[in-house]
């Protein structure tokens, strides 16, 4: 599978505090690569490193094969879309404005912002001021400008945090559509869902360190305790181990019929972070 | 360095609507034209004052506005934005002296005639004035990116109005004190020698001295300004 990023034994120290130790990590072309852990975890400065607004206090980092210190350049900067803390918006200007300028810097027509507002659900509101914005809006403005040039990778941290669950759920159905158009995306995110969702491989952050990374199913499959819960009518659960020894007893149960509902016992995604890292991931 | 004449003017016109609904800075503008009118009254007005006024204008119009719009863009964390576009340092910075530079060229063209300023059609004096416009216009972004907000901006100006505005009506003061005859070679009094000079008819020989120090001026803000601003680029 090709790279889009690689990052090798990348540190970064600020004053005396080591903030990433040592991560390494790939991303594939087309994947939704999510980078998860706490606020502080490094998922920013780590997003910064590989835009080339942070140079790593050692090891390396390699985007679309350049390194990262040389991305901040044109050429390279034209393939990749960009969504972080320090995303501005000019609070005087309508949405269309904001997103014409960026039109006009990326040199793609101005068509591109009826389609990228309805992707972030906003298109009857481009001639609104941003001043006048929620926060809300304001992050899927931010979002839908990132994606004015169709960028063959974006970085997106946090993109949902302000958002309610009916947006957040929209912007992740526009995630997978991009990433069926081969967008190859890195998203950072504390929320577990988001992760679930639309993440092919996540990778947990804590203290500066990848803790884990995989696919999600196979990280629940890992870390499930290999049982499942009968619900019963008369409103008792019963938790079994999964195995031949106790098909009888579920096929008991099914003949008496008194089942309600079987579920497999696989943890969440949250609760394996707090299980490797013994904290909330908040 | 590559330019995109579409990038620059895209900068320009988001700076121009900007700009028409920030009165605040706006009214920045009614500086050098307030006080073109109020000696313009007089029924002449002297050399030393004209320059004071084309001084005061590079000071409140280019520089100030110029230092405004790129500390707001800091502030509003939009400069970063245009920084990882694939807009080039020159389009960027290019774009963003456009608006303070029109507004400048109006706005001493109005001074000027209020003030009825003979010299104005002195090709030697245009060019000094205009190695002095990029001299203000990189002054201004200098202070812009060196701030962190319009507020900041607005009071790192006041020094430069001081000395390089109104730094000429003080020549008497200063002269008793040789320790400061370095301020004779700052920029906006070596652009008051020059204009005496061309009143006096001198050569171009004559003057060359001036030009070499504005023009030096212009290079080491110019050299400074885009070191400064490629290290903004970065969170370091």
């Amino acid at each position: 599978m090709e790279s889009v990023i690689a990052v090798n034994s990348l540190v970064k120290v600020f004053s005396d505090k080591t903030v990433l130790d040592h991560l390494q990590f790939k991303v594939y072309k087309g994947e939704i690569f999510g980078f998860l852990g706490p606020s502080g975890a490094g998922k920013t400065v780590t997003i910064k490193i590989l835009t080339g607004q942070l140079s790593p206090t050692d090891g390396s980092a390699y985007v679309f094969d350049v390194p990262s210190t040389e991305i901040n350049s044109p050429q390279y900067l034209k393939k990749l879309g960009i969504m972080t803390d320090n995303s501005g918006l000019y609070q005087r200007l309508t949405i269309y404005d904001n997103l014409k300028l960026y039109c006009e810097l990326y040199r793609v027509s101005v068509k591109r912002i009826g389609d990228v507002l309805e992707m972030v659900q906003l298109q009857d509101v481009q001639k609104k001021n941003v001043a006048t914005l929620s926060k809300g809006m304001t992050q899927r403005v931010i979002l839908a400008r990132a994606l004015l040039h169709e960028p063959e990778l974006l970085f997106l941290d946090e993109p949902t945090a302000a958002l309610d669950p009916v947006n957040s759920k929209h912007i992740h159905k526009g995630l997978l559509e991009l990433k069926e158009k081969g967008t190859t995306i890195f998203l950072t995110t504390h929320d577990m869902n988001e992760a679930e969702s639309v993440c092919d491989r996540v990778a947990f952050l804590d203290k500066g360190k990848i803790q884990l990374l995989n696919k999600p199913k196979r990280l629940r499959q890992r870390f499930s305790d290999a049982t499942m819960t009968l619900e019963l009518v008369d409103g008792s659960t019963v938790v079994l181990e999964n195995g031949s020894e106790n098909a009888q007893k579920v096929y008991e149960y099914m003949l008496a019929n008194q089942i309600v509902s079987i579920h497999t016992n696989e943890p969440t995604l949250g609760d394996i972070f707090v299980h490797v890292t013994g904290r909330e991931l908040v | 360095m590559n330019v995109s004449m579409r990038r620059v003017y895209a900068i320009f016109v988001k700076d121009f609507k900007e700009l028409s609904k920030n009165m605040y800075v706006l009214t920045t503008l009614l500086t050098p034209l307030l006080l073109a009118f109020v000696f313009g009254q007089a029924e002449t007005v002297s050399l030393k004052i004209q320059l004071m006024i084309i001084n005061i204008t590079f000071v409140s119009v280019t520089a100030f506005v110029q230092s405004a719009i790129i500390a707001e863009e800091k502030e509003k964390n939009t400069l970063r934005g245009l920084m990882m576009s694939p807009a080039s340092t020159a389009d960027i910075l290019g774009g963003k002296s456009l608006l303070s530079v029109i507004l400048t060229v109006g706005t001493m063209i109005l001074c000027l005639l209020i003030t009825d300023f003979h010299l104005i059609n002195e090709p030697m004096l245009l060019l000094a004035l205009l190695i002095s416009l990029v001299f203000y216009a990189g002054l201004g972004t200098l202070l812009g990116l060196w701030t962190k907000s319009l507020l900041e901006a607005s009071v790192a100006i006041v020094p430069v109005i001081f000395i390089l505005g109104m730094g000429t009506l003080f020549q008497k003061l200063i002269q008793p004190y040789p320790l400061l005859k370095f301020m004779e070679y700052f920029p906006n009094f070596q652009l008051e020698f020059l204009t005496e000079a061309v009143e006096r008819e001198a050569s171009f020989g004559e003057v060359l001295g001036y030009f070499g120090v504005i023009t030096g001026w212009t290079v080491l803000v110019l050299i400074v300004t885009v070191t400064v601003y490629r290290k903004r680029s970065m969170d370091e």
